[in-house]
């Protein structure tokens, strides 16, 4: 029996090897995007703000890897960063503070089928998200989170937030925060299940780009931080690292970051390591002056949940009504008073 | 030459038993000697009786008793009881052999839980710690299901088990494929109800939650409210008439087919796919294509419906669209992959049926390429051919040997795109996974089996007389698969034969004599051998008591060695053989006996060892062509080197390897160009450097027509005239990253421009 052999046009009208039914009715369009494909509506970020380039960034790399719109899906917190969903057109949620990390491991668990990526402030993450992040690293779902890190909270207006240096003058603290600030590298590398750490500073954006890139291709849980700028509430906290390229430290490695020649010229601050040596990482991220920049830790063996409790159930809507109405009966209080234990 | 040696030459010549003390082989009680220490098969552990398993993957479709137990003993390996256990578990299984051996060739089904229980409840009489072990080993097994053995029914039996294991997880996979599509369309459907007008009535509102387990929450909202703000939050979206009737055809499509069985019972009558006759299966096939046409159909339209990939004519995007695609589906035949997602058509023939027209039949089936799974089973392998029936007497009749089978197997292999196996049944288990690939296949197959049940060989057990045809060379494994590769090679495999490097296979025979004294000698089995087990050959052997043993007789292997013209074996002065072959066997009482192979059988042996070389060959054993090749390449690098003595100390290099070894210049890198890009002159113009821009804004807010960003949102300037020597000055201080050097002025008179020059100064 012949193959029905049809000679299917691509997109830029030239023959194609023929395919077979059963591959060219899926394939028939070649999809390709372009940037504006991801683009929507005009950032309402203060000019200058670092979250533009982490939204380039991250736009660039949905064009880049043709990911489906309809399949991808940025869920945030609360903050200027959490903003980041609204510019994107693609689906998006806009959760509450502290919250985007358990939103986004629902999306995982009930649509493993989508790409999840999370923007979180340092505020969100780091502050009232804490013990959700703690768990997020542990539970290893496969998605890429970003912290966009400014040292502040932004969209409240100059609050201090774990990340402030000591010493930093904010609203709440005036006279100088009185505390050292917590390492968001060194906390992810010390939870159990740990699987991708990087760090990249907004204002490098090839880097950016690339350490984004190699996230997104990790599978588990790959934490970004993000040192993002805030010229609105800390317009030259940054400054003196940007204009120094010697206080960036480029990390690289046949595994990691390849610096090309461009940036080597610029940075010429650079040491190899192994993203595989855990403890070489965890000295790596207690510096910060130079800022290392690189992936400092991968592992590509831990499992992710997901995964381990995959559930091979349809999800029907009947499946899913009973399994919310079991869990609304828990709270509902029926017409005789008494809280309703089972429907059994 | 002595007298009883001339009458051992002579029956040899005419098959003749005249001489005295030459006796036929009528005596059903002998055996092939290879085989003396199996006179007891329960008592061996070896591939039977199988289980054909109804829990698991395809690939534990038949499991072997002995290999069940030698699982759960090595699971069982830091046990304190392991080795109690095992020897339990071997009492067991020898147990259930007895059981069965009393049920061969009657085809009963035998379940393997009953057997097991029955077995250790027999056992269990003498020694209680036998139910703990059976117990204890049947946890381990995970398996269950039909415990079957070497018998006529066994090639069926196992064939349409692991039939309906592939089919049964075809239709896993297809239903899984199937609910998640149906799912997702109704979704669609639903979706468009619940976002219509009419979906957020007030009405539809109300009904949503009234109906929640009979509470009343219809009184605690104000549905016409609800209904307003949702109506007027998002405009109603309605699917276009013909994606409606699409979708909701394909569904009907999809939820009444009658191919696959679903996981629960349904009343929708379901098409058979086992058939007799492969006319009543292509005539089946015939008669559903246009239905499976619409399923095939139905399903890809479905998968591009839920993933928003279908596009109408007229759609706009490209060149083709799925209507023009899908108006012609199927019409120059349905692609082998697709219908490889449908069940596959079975049909079990017995080669004694086979006359002209199945044959026929069978080779049509064959050669459409579809998915049909045919099995020829063979239970008289050496059947005289048809020209020579009956009515000759036994010297003069020709053996076939399995010729209705092998034309089948030959035409088959000969129609290239055909999966083929064949094996006897005792073969079987080891060809499995093969098996399980042919089943597999995205086209036809074909399966030849010798069940062992000739009815010819008195009270030697099938799987003896089975495993006797493989080793013979009488009925070898074949295994030929088209998608292996696309040469002989590397298609057909014959691996799986015993000493499949060989002519034939020999073990080494070691017996006592009448002195007890020890003897080894290395037996062959033949042909001859396995003739020499059915009883409608015994006169083409004569037994030669002990006594009458002599010079001449020899072994069949040295006789098969031999070219019949060789002046080993004639004499040169009477034209007389000089030896004459011989086989050995074992009587009743285990004795050896030597038996001479009249020169008939030996033709036949020899014969069926040409057909197993020309096999060896195909298979890309001891190949010819190969050979030939090698011997040729020898003999031109002898002569070079006697051509040309400088060449004998450094072998000839081969032309490749002798490339010259490029010089290396001095290799550009990428960073000499990046100094060249970044050492570019950019004279007074403005200019920015693009990469290394965060796209924050700043300075596209200052004027978007003298800064833009290019298609990976960076900035760089764009129109010059479209802005001041301020703006720019302006732009590269707000700058972050100090990017953006404004150059010189073009308009000199502009406002403050001395100022202007010397903040631009510290960006240039
Ligand atoms: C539960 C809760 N608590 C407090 C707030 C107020 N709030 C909004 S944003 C924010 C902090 C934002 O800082 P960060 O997370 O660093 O984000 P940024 O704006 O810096 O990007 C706070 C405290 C809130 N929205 N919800
Ligand atoms: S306040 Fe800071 S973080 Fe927020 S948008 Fe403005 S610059 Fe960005
Ligand atoms: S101000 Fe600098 S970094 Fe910002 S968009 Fe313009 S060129 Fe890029
Ligand atoms: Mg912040």
């Amino acid at each position: 029996m012949n193959n029905i052999s049809l000679n299917v046009l691509n997109g830029n009208g030239a023959a194609t090897e023929p395919l077979n039914v059963n591959d060219c009715l899926l394939q028939l369009y070649e999809e390709h995007y372009e940037l504006e494909d991801y683009q929507k509506g005009v950032p309402r970020w203060c000019t200058g703000c670092g979250d533009n380039a982490i939204l380039t960034a991250v736009q660039r790399l949905c064009r880049d890897e043709a990911l489906p719109p309809e399949k991808t899906v940025f869920v945030s917190g609360i903050g200027c960063s959490s903003r980041l969903p609204h510019y994107m057109n693609t689906y998006g949620f806009h959760s509450l503070h502290g919250r985007a990390l358990p939103v986004a491991e629902g999306i995982r668990l009930a649509r493993p089928d989508l790409k999840v990526f999370v923007n979180m402030g340092d505020g969100d993450c780091c502050s009232i998200g804490a013990a959700h992040w703690i768990h997020a690293i542990r539970y290893n779902m496969n998605m890429t989170a970003m912290l966009h890190d400014n040292n502040i909270y932004g969209l409240t207006k100059k609050q201090a937030s774990p990340t402030s240096p000591i010493g930093l003058k904010t609203n709440t603290t005036p006279r100088g925060s009185y505390l050292d600030a917590l390492n968001p590298l060194t906390v992810t590398l010390g939870v159990s299940n740990v699987s991708f750490v990087a760090q990249v500073v907004d204002w490098i954006p090839k880097l950016l780009y690339q350490t984004i890139q190699a996230a997104y291709h990790h599978k588990g849980f790959a934490f970004i931080r993000v040192i993002q700028r805030c010229p609105e509430w800390l317009p030259t906290h940054m400054e003196a690292y940007m204009q120094d390229p010697t206080r960036v430290l480029l990390l690289h490695h046949e595994n990691g970051l390849h610096v090309d020649d461009e940036l080597a010229k610029r940075y010429t601050k650079m040491q190899e390591h192994d993203p595989s040596d855990i403890n070489r990482a965890r000295e790596i991220a207690s510096g910060s002056d130079p800022i290392p920049v690189g992936i400092l830790y991968r592992n590509d063996e831990v499992p992710c949940y997901e995964d381990v409790r995959f559930d091979s159930r349809l999800r029907t809507t009947s499946l899913v009504k009973n399994g919310l109405e079991a869990e609304f009966d828990k709270f509902t209080i029926w017409p005789d008073g008494h809280a309703h234990v089972s429907r059994n | 030459m002595e007298v009883k040696a001339q009458d051992q030459i002579a029956f040899y010549l005419t098959g003749h038993h005249n001489g005295s003390g030459l006796l036929p082989l009528t005596n059903r009680s002998y055996r092939p000697a290879l085989f003396a220490r199996h006179a007891d098969l329960t008592a061996l552990r070896y591939d039977f009786p199988l289980i054909l398993n109804v829990e698991g993957p395809p690939e534990r479709a038949v499991l072997s008793l002995s290999g069940l137990v030698d699982e759960a003993v090595d699971a069982l390996q830091n046990d304190a009881d392991r080795d109690r256990i095992a020897q339990h578990g071997y009492q067991l299984e020898r147990e259930l052999r007895r059981g069965l051996s009393g049920h061969h060739t009657t085809g009963t089904v035998l379940d393997f839980a009953t057997m097991w229980n029955k077995a250790a409840a027999k056992l269990g009489k003498e020694d209680a710690t036998i139910a703990d072990s059976a117990k204890r080993l049947w946890m381990l097994f995970k398996a269950n299901g039909e415990l079957v053995d070497v018998d006529f029914a066994l090639p069926s039996r196992v064939v349409r088990h692991v039939w309906n294991v592939v089919q049964a997880d075809k239709a896993r996979i297809f239903h899984e494929r199937a609910d998640r599509l149906v799912l997702k369309l109704h979704s669609i459907l639903d979706a468009e109800a619940a976002g219509s007008n009419a979906g957020r009535s007030p009405e539809k509102l109300r009904s949503g939650l009234a109906g929640q387990s009979g509470t009343s929450f219809s009184t605690t909202f104000n549905f016409d409210a609800m209904s307003r703000i949702l109506v007027g939050a998002k405009p109603s979206q309605n699917l276009s008439e013909t994606r409606r009737r699409r979708i909701q055809s394909v569904l009907d499509t999809i939820e009444r087919q009658h191919f696959h069985a679903p996981a629960s019972k349904t009343d929708t009558p379901l098409h058979s796919f086992a058939f007799y006759r492969c006319a009543s299966a292509l005539q089946a096939y015939k008669e559903r294509r246009n239905e499976a046409i619409e399923l095939l159909k139905a399903m890809a339209i479905a998968e591009l419906e839920v993933s928003g990939e279908y596009r109408e004519a007229g759609s706009g995007k490209g060149v083709a669209d799925h209507d023009a695609i899908f108006a012609d589906f199927g019409v120059g035949g349905i692609d082998a992959s697709m219908l490889a997602t449908l069940p596959d058509y079975l049909v079990c023939q017995n080669s004694s049926e086979l006359g002209a027209e199945e044959t026929l039949e069978i080779v049509e089936a064959l050669s459409t390429g579809l998915p049909v799974r045919v099995l020829v089973q063979t239970d008289d392998l050496l059947e005289p051919s048809g020209i020579s029936r009956a009515s000759l007497a036994a010297p003069e009749r020709h053996l076939a040997l399995a010729s209705r089978s092998r034309h089948m197997l030959d035409t088959a292999i000969g129609l290239t795109d055909v999966f083929v196996l064949q094996s006897s049944a005792a073969q079987l288990f080891r060809l499995q996974n093969a098996m399980l690939r042919g089943m597999s296949y995205a086209g036809p197959c074909f399966f030849s089996v010798f069940s062992g049940s000739t009815g010819h060989n008195g009270d030697v057990p099938a799987y003896l007389v089975a495993a006797a045809a493989t080793e013979s060379r009488a009925f070898p494994s074949i295994v030929f698969d088209p998608s292996a590769g696309s040469d002989w090679a590397t298609r057909l495999v014959v691996d799986s034969n015993p000493s499949p490097h060989d002519p034939w296979p020999v073990y080494p025979f070691e017996y006592e004599s009448g002195t007890l004294e020890m003897h080894s000698e290395d037996l062959a089995f033949t042909l001859a051998d396995f003739m020499a087990m059915d009883e409608r050959y015994g006169e083409q052997f004569a037994i030669v008591p002990q006594s009458g043993w002599s010079d001449v007789m020899t072994t069949i292997s040295d006789s098969l060695s031999n070219s019949k013209t060789s002046k080993g074996q004639v004499n040169g002065r009477t034209g007389l053989p000089n030896a004459v072959p011989c086989i050995s066997l074992v009587d009743g009482e285990g004795r050896l006996q030597r038996a001479i192979v009249n020169r008939r059988a030996l033709e036949e042996t020899r014969r069926s060892q040409s057909m197993w070389r020309s096999l060896q060959e195909l298979g890309g054993i001891n190949n010819s062509h190969a050979r030939i090749a090698e011997l040729r390449a020898d003999e031109r690098f002898a002569s070079q080197i006697t051509s040309n003595p400088a060449t004998t100390a450094t072998p000839v290099q081969p032309a490749k390897a002798q490339a010259a070894i490029p010089v290396l210049s001095e290799p550009v890198t990428a960073s000499d160009i990046a100094v060249s890009i970044t050492a570019e002159s950019h004279g007074d113009d403005p200019y920015i450097e693009t990469p290394r821009c965060t796209t924050c804004n700043e300075c596209t807010q200052v004027n978007d027509k003298l800064f833009v960003y290019n298609a990976e949102r960076q900035a760089s300037i764009g129109d010059v005239t479209a802005g001041t020597f301020r703006q720019l000055v302006e732009a590269a201080e707000g700058c972050q990253v100090s990017i953006i050097h404004p150059g010189k002025p073009r308009n000199l008179k502009e406002p403050g421009i001395e100022d202007l020059m010397k903040r631009a100064a510290q960006f240039n």
